[in-house]
């Protein structure tokens, strides 16, 4: 795959910043020449990084200042060094609430990346060819609506659907006949993070499905077609074809959704407010009880300051494997 | 290099630029003389807000060419916003606001309320509230309630009562109980009869207020003001507080509270009862007005039998925010709200006023609340509520309460990590 560094070295010889200067020519025009280049180019930064600064940079500095005191949120902070952090990394709760992390990750990234792939090929490959394009963009839409939905209204719905008594899944089980798998789903230590998840996995399945179909769009129907006439099954092409050719799809999804997981709070907020007894607690949520209920503002950043550096790393990891994946 | 101290320095423009925007993007409050800024979130039909409606309009004719911007909050949004929203220029003249040393008590101590004691006593606001009510509006300079200062108003009073469903009752040939021995009775008999005799609500305060009165039931004023007021260290392994766990807990295993309802709210509570699938709710006069409108069923009320403490306080506090720019104003709407048109107002759309007139309510449950709740107060048994003593201890309560009903962790457990977030929390 050709880089963009290295169209641009091509199309345009001699102008790239990081190109030496010709060794030949005149020199008076070149020097002249180059830097009226470069200050244009680093205007268009100027907005995006006022507002890197504005919205991410500051915030974040003054996040991790407000981590190193003890602070209620109005009145003088008070320094208290690394204490917050001392006491987090012995916190049981806090830690409590990153495995729960786990599962929330499985839930909005891992999942609906496995599932809105096999979709998305099954929309292109099956629905598309045999009903035609719009039955799949139909399809797709459906399956993407979840999406457009805001998540407190998702999340209040479904905590009807859910809800133990007149909940909608129980009328259905009791309806069916099932009256011994009706269950608080929300109420249940042992099954609410099962609940959560699922919810997570319906609104989520929509992103990916739509980022992998229009990566599908970019795959050279030959290879699919040389595959078949080669024998190969639809599961084999789907494997070693269709996989390969839109990894990167498969990336940007996987680092989005990861990213989205961690942050994870309005599912949490709508439907359990982190109960019962912790169950569904997350990091993000646990971080907001400390800033607003508990007033222990100092705290709540520094669980905010922790997730921020995992999220940074992570997408690091990602960005990295990435862009390995791409030149390998 | 001057190039690129051309670019700094149009870096370091654009960034003044950009802040000097946003400090013109606020507005700079309610700098208005003739505007009152009110905030207060009480739904439209409830008691409190039909008499504050009602007080918005007196105020305005009795105060021509002034004019009242209110704007309706939720009870959340105010709660968690309230010590920022109050340390900033948006602060409103006037605020109703929860009470509390976690709440009304930690905004008092950092400075972000008017010390109304001058006005309280020079409008005589004391002589109207009684003593018991006045608790809550008065703070030290710890933040703790029942001090020296007044740092809020209370117009009117709360306490929770036993809603019990006389239909059902009768249906199941259940007497109504008088005493705590005959309330278990009435439970073992709709418990016998397939039915779940109270509504819950373990996702929010109804399942804690169960545990607390419980324990109050083996508690005196001593003991509520050691919790509620630190007045001495307290014991969560006491008799009082492991009766209430473990009496609460016995009761989930009975089959008196439901299972099912640990992650139930107290809206799908209070529905439950209120579409006659309970024979009981325990919850507070907030209920009443909502009760009697929408439940198709004879009913009534009884205070918790055999206890002479229980959940109870002067209600929600109108506070003057120590940035507001019109406090005579604010003063004067709260004098209106304490004028017996308003109070009886309030009393008889379901609320409990705290200086109406006796003979002014018509409404005989009404009236039957009121009388209920000054005899509680009368005889100093108003005990507050149990995630008051420290910030943060709502949420507290309601995981180790819905640990309690599913079973995941013991009474003894459960007692042990309240005393942990009580003691954490206590204020240094």
């Amino acid at each position: 795959m050709t880089r963009p560094a290295d169209v641009t070295a091509t199309s345009s010889p001699g102008t790239a910043p990081d190109r030496p200067a010709p060794a030949a020519g005149p020199v008076k025009t070149g020097g002249a020449a180059r830097p009226r280049r470069e200050i244009p180019y680093a205007l268009f930064l100027v907005p995006g990084g006022l507002l890197l600064l504005a919205v991410i940079i500051v915030p974040f500095v003054m996040n991790a200042a407000i981590s190193l005191t003890e602070w209620p949120g109005v009145g003088d902070p008070k320094f208290v060094g690394l204490d917050n952090y001392t006491e987090l990394a012995g916190d049981a709760e806090f830690w409590a609430s990153f495995r729960h992390n786990i599962a929330v990750t499985l839930a909005m990234a891992v999942i609906p990346t496995f599932i809105g792939l096999v979709l998305a090929a099954g929309l292109f490959d099956y629905i598309g060819k045999r009903f035609g394009p719009r039955t799949a963009a139909f399809l797709r839409a459906c399956i993407y609506l979840p999406q457009v939905l805001p998540i407190a209204v998702a999340g209040i719905v479904w905590s009807w659907i859910l809800a133990p008594e007149d909940g909608a899944l129980n009328a259905l089980l009791g309806g069916a006949g099932l009256e011994s798998l009706q269950q608080d789903w929300l109420g249940d230590p042992g099954r609410a993070l099962y609940s959560v998840m699922g919810v997570m996995v319906w609104v989520q399945i929509g992103f990916p499905l739509v980022i992998f179909m229009s990566g599908l769009q970019r795959v050279d129907p030959a290879l699919h077609e040389a595959a078949e006439i080669d024998g190969a099954s639809w599961w084999r092409r789907f494997w070693h074809v269709t996989i390969p050719q839109i990894r990167p799809e498969i990336f940007v999804s996987l680092l989005w959704c990861t990213i989205a997981s961690l942050k994870a709070f309005a599912f949490i907020y709508v439907l359990t407010k982190g109960g019962p007894g912790g169950a569904t607690s997350v990091p993000s949520y646990y971080s907001f009880e400390n800033f607003f209920d508990n007033t222990r503002v100092g705290y709540g950043a520094a669980v905010a300051t922790v997730l921020a550096l995992i999220i940074i790393a992570l997408t690091v990891v990602f960005l990295r494997r990435q862009s390995k994946g791409e030149e390998g | 290099m001057v190039k690129v101290r051309k670019v700094a320095a149009a870096l370091a423009a654009l960034a003044a630029a950009a802040t000097t925007l946003a400090a013109c993007g606020g507005s700079d409050g309610g700098s208005d003389p003739n505007v009152l800024r009110l905030w207060h979130y009480e739904g439209p039909d409830s008691a409190m807000g039909v008499a504050w409606n009602q007080a918005i309009k007196e105020f305005e004719r009795t105060h021509p060419g002034v004019k009242v911007k209110f704007e309706e909050k939720g009870f959340e949004q105010i709660q968690k916003t309230a010590p920022m929203v109050l340390n900033s220029k948006d602060a409103p003249d006037l605020m109703e606001y929860n009470k509390g040393n976690a709440t009304a008590g930690l905004l008092s101590r950092q400075g972000l309320l008017t010390d109304l004691t001058p006005e309280v006593t020079k409008r005589g606001w004391d002589k109207l509230v009684p003593a018991g009510v006045q608790v809550t509006a008065k703070y030290d300079a710890k933040g703790t309630m029942g001090g020296d200062k007044w740092f809020g108003v209370p117009n009117y009073a709360e306490y929770v009562q036993v809603y019990y469903n006389k239909d059902l009752f009768e249906k199941h040939g259940v007497k109504v109980p008088a005493t705590f021995a005959e309330l278990v009775s009435a439970m073992d008999q709709f418990v016998a009869k397939g039915v779940t005799p109270l509504t819950n609500a373990g996702a929010e305060y109804m399942a804690q207020q169960f545990v607390y009165q419980l324990a109050l039931t083996r508690a005196d004023r001593a003991w509520v003001d050691s919790y509620q007021r630190y007045t001495a260290k307290v014991n969560f392994k006491d008799p009082a507080w492991t009766y209430g766990a473990t009496t609460f807990a016995d009761w989930v295993k009975k089959g008196y509270i439901a299972k099912t309802s640990v992650g139930a709210k107290a809206e799908d509570a209070g529905v439950a009862f209120m579409q006659g699938k309970y024979p009981m709710m325990f919850s507070g006069s907030w209920w009443f007005g909502r009760v009697a409108a929408e439940a198709e069923f004879e009913w009534d009320t009884f205070v918790w039998p055999d206890s002479k403490m229980t959940l109870g306080s002067g209600g929600n506090l109108w506070v003057v925010p120590q940035g507001s720019k019109n406090k005579q104003l604010a003063y004067d709407f709260i004098d209106i709200t304490m004028k017996k048109q308003i109070q009886n107002a309030l009393g008889n759309a379901g609320g409990i006023p705290v200086a109406a007139d006796s003979g002014a309510i018509t409404n005989p449950q009404a009236k039957k609340l009121i009388a209920n709740f000054n005899q509680l107060a009368g005889s100093d048994g108003l005990a507050y509520y149990p995630d008051w003593p420290v910030a943060g201890f709502y949420d507290t309560w309601v995981s180790e309460v819905q640990k309690l009903m599913n079973g995941s962790a013991t009474p003894d457990e459960v007692l042990g990590n309240l005393q942990k977030a009580y003691d954490e929390g206590l204020p240094k």
